[in-house]
Order: C-alpha cells, then sequence, then structure tokens
C-alpha cells in the first residue's frame, strides 16, 4: 500500500488516509524523500486528520522524516493531530518536541510559509 | 403481620406512644434538629409514631406508604442516624410493654420474631430512601463539578481561554485535557490561554499536568499560553525546580491576551472620533 | 457473555489485525474515543514487541469485571528470548532495537494495571488492563 503525495508548487501535500501499518510507514517515508529530491520541494504539510493511533513505531517514524525532510532542505508540518492521538502521544512520553504542528491542511501551509520566510 | 400480634400490639398503642415520645428527646443533638422549633420537632415525632403503629394493620411487610413520609423527613433534614435510635428504641419499648402486659401469650418467641420482622423492615425502607437520595446528590454534585471543571471559552477567534479553578488531581486533569483538546478543534483556535488565577496550589504534579495538557495542545496544531501566575506561584515554581520554560507565561489574563494577539499578527486599535 | 479473542502475530499484518481486534471490543465495552486510542496503542506496541524480539507469540484480548467496574484485558504471550533484565526495559528511552524505547513505559502509562513475567529463554508474558471510568 502507498499514500499518494501530491505536489504543489514548492510543496508537497500529503493526506494519510489509511491506516498504517510498519510497511506502508516505511515505504511512505522512503516515497517523500524521493519526491523531495526529485521536485526540490521547500516545504512538506503531512496531514494525519485520519490517523486513528500513532504508536511509537509509527512516531519515530514521522519524527524521522521530519529530521531527514530537514536535512536535505525542506520543511515539514504535522496537521489535524487528532486529540485521542495527541493525548495517547503525551502519555507515552512521545512529545514530537521541535516538530511544528498545525490544526489542519490549511494552516499548516500558511505555517509552512511563515517558517520559510522567517 | 400475624393479625393476632398486631391486634395485641394496637391494644397498647398509647402506652408504647407515651413511652417513646418521652424517650426519643434524648437523641436530640443533632444541629439539624436544634435548628427547628419545638413545637415542629413534637409534631414530626408524633406523626412518625403514628405512622409506624399504622403499619402494624399492613398484611404485608410493604409499608410503601412510608415513603412519602420518610421523603419528607430527607427534605426537612433529619438525619438518619436520629430516625434509626428512635425505631431501635420504639423497638425495645414495644418489646418491654409487651412482655410485661401480655405474659399470657402462648408464643412470646413468635410475639418477638414478629415484632423483630416489623422494624426490620421499615428500617431498610428507610435506609434505603436515605441513601437513594445521597446517592442522588452525590451524583447531582459529581456533575456539577464536572460541568464546572473546565470549559474552553472562545475569546475572539483564533483565541480561546480555558479558566481553571480548584485543586488539580490526575483524574481532573485527564479530563481537562480532553476538553482542552476537543475545545481547541471545535473552536479552532490558534492560540489557548490557560489561567491557572484559581487553582490554590500549583505543585510538582499540577506542573507536570500543565506541561502535559501544553504538549498535547501543541500536538493538535495550536500554542499555549500560561497565565494568572501569582507571587507565590512563581516562587513555588522555581523553588521546586519545575521548568516552564517551554511555553509562554504571563502574570496576568490581560497580559496573555494581548501577547495572544500578537502571536496571530493582530492588535486592538482604538476608533477614531 | 465475556467476550475473548485471539490473533496470532507472526508477521506485520497480526500487528494490525490485533489493534483492529482490540479498539472493536473497547469500543462495544464502551470505552471513550481517547482510551480507545490508548488501548490500541498499547495493543500494538505490545504485538510489535513480539515480532520483533521473539518472531512469534499471541495476543489476547478479553473483557474483564470485577465487583464494580468492567474493562478490557490484553496478554501478550511469546516463548521468545526473554527479558534479561526486567527493570530496564522498563525505563523511559532505554531501546535495544534503536526505536524512541517509549514502548513498554508507555504500555503501563496508558493502562490501569500492569505485570510482566519475564524468564530468559523461556519467554514473556505481558498482561495489562484498562478499567471503564
Amino acid at each position: 500500500m502507498r499514500i499518494p503525495i501530491l505536489k504543489l508548487r514548492d510543496y508537497l501535500l500529503i493526506s494519510v488516509q489509511v491506516e498504517l501499518d510498519d510497511k506502508t510507514a516505511l515505504q511512505f517515508q522512503e516515497d517523500v524523500l524521493s519526491k523531495i529530491h526529485e521536485e526540490g520541494s521547500r516545504g512538506v504539510v503531512i496531514d494525519l486528520t485520519s490517523v486513528e493511533m500513532i504508536d511509537s513505531f509509527i512516531a519515530k517514524v514521522l519524527g524521522d522524516v521530519v529530521d531527514m525532510s530537514n536535512l536535505m532542505g525542506a520543511k515539514v508540518v504535522l496537521t489535524g493531530i487528532q486529540p485521542p492521538v495527541a493525548i495517547t502521544l503525551i502519555d507515552m512520553g512521545i512529545m514530537l518536541e521541535d516538530v511544528p504542528t498545525a490544526l489542519d491542511l490549511e494552516q499548516g501551509l500558511d505555517r509552512l510559509q511563515l517558517e520559510l520566510e522567517g | 403481620m400475624n393479625a393476632n400480634i398486631s391486634h395485641i400490639i394496637f391494644k397498647h398503642k398509647e402506652s408504647i406512644i407515651d413511652q417513646w415520645l418521652e424517650e426519643i428527646p434524648k437523641f436530640r443533638t443533632e444541629d439539624s434538629l436544634q435548628n427547628i422549633t419545638d413545637a415542629m420537632y413534637e409534631n414530626t415525632n408524633r406523626e412518625f409514631v403514628d405512622k409506624l403503629l399504622s403499619t402494624v394493620k399492613n398484611q404485608t411487610n410493604d409499608h410503601a406508604d412510608l415513603v412519602p413520609f420518610t421523603e419528607r423527613l430527607i427534605q426537612l433534614g433529619w438525619p438518619l442516624n436520629y430516625i434509626t435510635r428512635g425505631l431501635q428504641e420504639f423497638r425495645k419499648i414495644t418489646v418491654a410493654t409487651l412482655s410485661k402486659s401480655e405474659t399470657d401469650y402462648n408464643d412470646s418467641i413468635e410475639l418477638l420474631q414478629e415484632i423483630e420482622n416489623w422494624i426490620d423492615e421499615i428500617v431498610n425502607l428507610l435506609v434505603n430512601e436515605y441513601s437513594g437520595s445521597w446517592e442522588n446528590t452525590v451524583f447531582l454534585q459529581k456533575m456539577a463539578l464536572k460541568e464546572l471543571s473546565a470549559p474552553l471559552i472562545p475569546v475572539v477567534d483564533k483565541i480561546s481561554v480555558m479558566p481553571l479553578i480548584g485543586t488539580i488531581d490526575t483524574e481532573r486533569a485527564k479530563h481537562i485535557m480532553e476538553n482542552l483538546l476537543t475545545g481547541v478543534i471545535e473552536h479552532r483556535a490558534e492560540v489557548v490561554l490557560i489561567d491557572i488565577t484559581g487553582v490554590p496550589v500549583v505543585d510538582t504534579m499540577v506542573a507536570h499536568h500543565i506541561i502535559q495538557a501544553s504538549e498535547a495542545v501543541r500536538l493538535v496544531g495550536a500554542k499555549c499560553i500560561l497565565v494568572g501566575i501569582r507571587p507565590e506561584i512563581a516562587q513555588t515554581i522555581v523553588n521546586l525546580g519545575i521548568n516552564l520554560n517551554k511555553f509562554p507565561t504571563k502574570s496576568t489574563l490581560k497580559k496573555g491576551i494581548e501577547t495572544a494577539l500578537e502571536m496571530t499578527k493582530r492588535q486592538i486599535v482604538e476608533m477614531e472620533g | 457473555m465475556q467476550v475473548q479473542t485471539h490473533v496470532d502475530i507472526n508477521s506485520e499484518w497480526g500487528i494490525v489485525a490485533a489493534r483492529q481486534a482490540g479498539r472493536k471490543l473497547a469500543r462495544e465495552i464502551g470505552f471513550g474515543s481517547v482510551d480507545q486510542a490508548r488501548i490500541t496503542t498499547a495493543i500494538s506496541e505490545l504485538a510489535r514487541n513480539i515480532y520483533l524480539y521473539a518472531n512469534k507469540g499471541q495476543i489476547y484480548i478479553e473483557e474483564v469485571s470485577n465487583a464494580n467496574k468492567r474493562g478490557v484485558k490484553i496478554t501478550a504471550i511469546d516463548q521468545g528470548p526473554g527479558i534479561k533484565d526486567v527493570r530496564k526495559v522498563m525505563e523511559d528511552g532505554f531501546t535495544t532495537s534503536g526505536g524512541l524505547g517509549a514502548g513498554l513505559p508507555g504500555v503501563r502509562r496508558l493502562m490501569d494495571d500492569f505485570t510482566i513475567d519475564s524468564e530468559v529463554n523461556n519467554g514473556t508474558t505481558i498482561s495489562a488492563i484498562k478499567w471503564l471510568r
């Protein structure tokens, strides 16, 4: 299973609509990085509105995607993390520090613009 | 109740009532019974004992007709412990009276058992009514507390305030966190001000809950400002070595709102003219 | 009638299946969305540990009750290598797999009751209960 990645100008837009199993998550990581490489993207928004659960593995993959993309010169914003998911992550002690977040895709794009200008 | 026994009890009704009314005032120590007038007190006692004796005539042990009277006692605030002592006294007097005057009754054991059963049933009924009303009260208070617990109030576009009042324990912290996050999504808040003016003590535990809540708020995509930090709270926080550097803090809600407006790139301007 | 389901963990798909079974039962018992996420996440952590360290094992998910409350119990059983130092794996940030080291201590915080029983070379049994508030 592959998660579709949309390109919009300098940005990549990704809406995760499936339950993430380990393989899909790792495949996703690879796809995002090669897409950044291909397109020379400056920013990535990953929307997680439909994701019902993030465990420590998926959290690690997401955190890694953010760090790796930063290395390649692309800022990543995570959007739409649902309250139950946020609470569970905090309970687990996973803070995803230094990862920019926003309420939804639209605000995520605003946030990206801000980060890139600043 | 056995018709024969009920007849015997009824025969001694007046004597039982008189003795009981004489004995019962010694239990009148409770505050709630001090506040009512003597006339009211005596009237209610008399009504109580009349009701008790009227149940003798019931063939079954169903004393449903006592329920409305019990409800009134509860409303008037008569303590359960006065009522149960009154019933114990009533039983003692009844047994004493009957065993003195009905020596020819051929089955005294049966008589005792009947009286025991009769009074026990009434005790059960009263206790049930009382505890039912307590449970109800506790339930209502819990609900009230929950409602009062943590409202998230949208102040202006993109800015909401959550005033916290009272002690924060783990259970309440969970509740607050859920309200906070669902509120952020619902109001599309970009900045949330958590106002701890009404929190009496901020110890390591409370600070931990607040930090976790603000981290969770960040994950769903908004930012927290902690406001209402009184001097003594600032002192405890620093003395305990609690690190609140991860998010902005302000002494008052007013200052917090100013910061929130800045963060959302707006300001309040005065109209001219 | 109390429900018990069990899922064999011998591939990554087992992890997903166990999560889904757990969410379904938690929802049926009446857990709210936050606790559903906690339970599902705990199952995911336990199932992944089985897959990662023992290759195969089972996750049992059942409804439990005591005098005044209902809950869901997760039991993770494997015959893998076992855990040498249980105290160590319960520390935040300790990892042998390159993960976040949030797994087991995380499960303990997500759930209400937590017990771990492990013997080197003889496998591990972990059970955790979440009570309905």
